[in-house]
């Protein structure tokens, strides 16, 4: 193709100089076109039956969507009773525990004058051998309040879970109070040899001699 | 007596003899029918297949299916509770501790009835519990709503035996539906343990933990065998997966103590799925997730029929009347003492059942 000269060049392109903002604007696609949707045209108030089936059926005025009745619930049991569990607990110690004297006496947390760990406590059962120990620790929790003994028979340490309303056990005994509060709940650590008390039958039995002479009483079997 | 012969033998000398009166006569009856004569050498075999006409009636059909049932089939619908907790009862007699689960029933009603005639079966369609009508779909607040009913967050269906075992819709299901020394079966789904592996899941031993073994001490070992085997791992291998969350059922439970006032049901041991926390204890958007998970014990009422209660009953009364006859045998030998004192026994028996 042959070159035009540099002297027959146009020098330079002046159209657009030529045009206004308006005419730009002015020439827009039709897809960009804003035409604001026409309101819907209202129903004419008294349609013919026979026009019904025309419409769609949500606009027939037979067909509305119908507001359904929402009834109210009756009352409920879980307002009425918030706690089954302490319900259930609460009936089970009006018969195990009439008295309150039981929740009392380990009621660790409340009472002043409960049992501690670390005192030395005595159980008579209605059924089998009274057992004595060092109670290690108190577990509250309802009617499964327990708590645990530790003696040694034979030479050989042994522990003892007692629950506290079991219709089983007969009496609990404070042998003897521990001198110093103890700084833990839980005296797990008394297991070690070095902390173990082993037997508590010299204290227990000595109790027991004292009892009897203030009661008058001949001795009862350990 | 042309007809009722087989097919080789009947048709040859019809055929060549009369084959006009044969089609009038097998009119009614189709029987292809050669009407040229060649013989057949094959000496005719009875049918593989049974088809005599007084044969039984099939068993598969609904109707059958229904009468089969009825026997497993409970009288009456169960309930549905939320599981509240455990606690001990101490039993009064022996002193011994019992340990029990805590149920509640919580606005427990009838909302409709399935029938044999418009469903094929009968059942009873439990509601419980309350829901918010904005959280509903409008097709289930319709069908409350057209019972006249509130809404409710939980729906079950229990299959009964018979109409007898419809109560009205509506009708409370209290806690006294149920009464202590009855036995029940639970329904719930379990706890969720999430994705857990094979130790947890199957009970897999591991792997050591030295040895040479190195990052594998937990996971399973090989998933099947090598090349004799087929070089695949087997269907229904035992892998790591998702745990808990299945539908559990716990048979015979006794109910130890009802409380209709509070809806308070008491049964012995427990059931595998969470409890709820006493209501306000959560936000009640976060109430309403936990409640789903949990508010899905199923009681079921095993005493009146239920499937495996029944049938120990059923093979006890069996046992009962076959002793009952060998006794019986004996005391005709050593006269009526021993019969009586058969019969004293059988009463404690009873009472101890009841």
């Amino acid at each position: 193709m042959a070159s035009i000269s540099p002297i027959m060049r146009q020098l330079g392109y002046l159209r657009p100089l030529l045009k206004t903002p308006e005419s730009i604007l002015g020439r827009r696609t039709i897809s960009t076109a804003y035409t604001p949707k026409s309101d819907a045209a209202p129903l004419p108030n008294k349609l013919p039956r026979s026009f019904m089936s025309q419409l769609p059926t949500r606009l027939r005025p037979d067909q509305a969507p119908k507001k359904l009745k929402i009834y109210p619930p009756p009352a409920s049991t879980r307002n009425i009773c918030k706690e089954p569990i302490n319900a259930v607990t609460q009936s089970q110690l009006s018969t195990l525990d009439p008295t309150g004297e039981r929740k009392a006496l380990f009621d660790y947390r409340r009472n002043p004058r409960s049992v501690k760990p670390g005192d030395i406590l005595r159980v008579t059962f209605k059924n089998g051998d009274p057992f004595s120990g060092v109670c290690l620790s108190i577990r509250l929790r309802g009617v499964d309040t327990a708590f645990l003994l530790r003696n040694e028979l034979t030479r050989v340490g042994v522990e003892m879970w007692v629950k506290v309303f079991s219709p089983d056990v007969q009496s609990v005994e404070i042998v003897q109070r521990s001198e110093k509060r103890k700084r833990r709940a839980r005296l797990y650590y008394m297991r070690q040899p070095r902390h173990d008390m082993r037997s508590v039958e010299n204290i227990v039995s000595n109790y027991l001699k004292k009892k009897s002479a203030l009661t008058g009483q001949r001795r009862q079997r350990r | 007596m042309s007809l009722c012969l087989s097919r080789g033998l009947s048709q040859l000398p019809l055929a060549l003899w009369a084959p006009q009166t044969l089609h009038t006569t097998t009119a009614c009856h189709y029987m292809p029918v050669r009407t040229f004569g060649i013989k057949s050498v094959t000496t005719p075999k009875p049918s593989r297949f049974n088809v005599s006409p007084d044969l039984p009636i099939l068993k598969s059909t609904p109707a059958a299916a229904l009468e089969r049932k009825a026997y497993t089939l409970p009288l009456r619908s169960g309930a549905v509770a939320i599981k509240k907790g455990m606690t001990g009862i101490y039993d009064a007699q022996t002193g011994t501790r019992i340990p029990c689960t805590v149920l509640q029933l919580d606005r427990v009603e009838v909302v409709s009835h399935k029938t044999r005639e418009k469903h094929g079966y009968y059942a009873v369609q439990v509601g419980a519990g309350w829901k918010h009508p904005s959280n509903m779909t409008k097709s289930l607040l319709g069908h409350f709503s057209a019972q006249g009913l509130s809404p409710k967050r939980h729906v079950y269906e229990f299959r009964v035996k018979d109409e007898s075992g419809l109560p009205p819709v509506g009708h409370m299901i209290n806690a006294d539906w149920f009464q202590e020394g009855q036995y029940i079966d639970a329904r719930s789904n379990t706890k969720g343990k999430g994705f857990t592996g094979v130790m947890k899941r199957h009970g897999f031993g591991g792997q050591d933990r030295s040895h040479g073994v190195s990052l594998t001490h937990r996971s399973l070992g090989s998933a099947g065998p090598g090349q004799g085997g087929g070089s695949r791992v087997y269907p229904g291998k035992k892998m790591a997966g998702n745990m808990g969350n299945e539908q559990n059922t716990v048979q015979n439970l006794k109910i130890l103590k009802v409380d209709a006032v509070n809806g308070i049901v008491v049964v012995t041991g427990m059931l595998f799925l969470p409890t709820t926390l006493s209501p306000g204890y959560f936000r009640p958007s976060r109430l309403l997730i936990g409640f789903v998970q949990v508010l899905s014990v199923v009681l079921r009422d095993a005493w009146s029929g239920y499937k495996m209660q029944s049938r120990s009953l059923g093979l006890r009364c069996q046992q009962q009347q076959r002793s009952l006859h060998n006794v019986s045998r004996l005391a005709k030998i050593f006269g009526n003492v021993l019969l009586q004192l058969y019969w004293l026994l059988e009463r404690r028996l009873y009472m101890i059942h009841e």
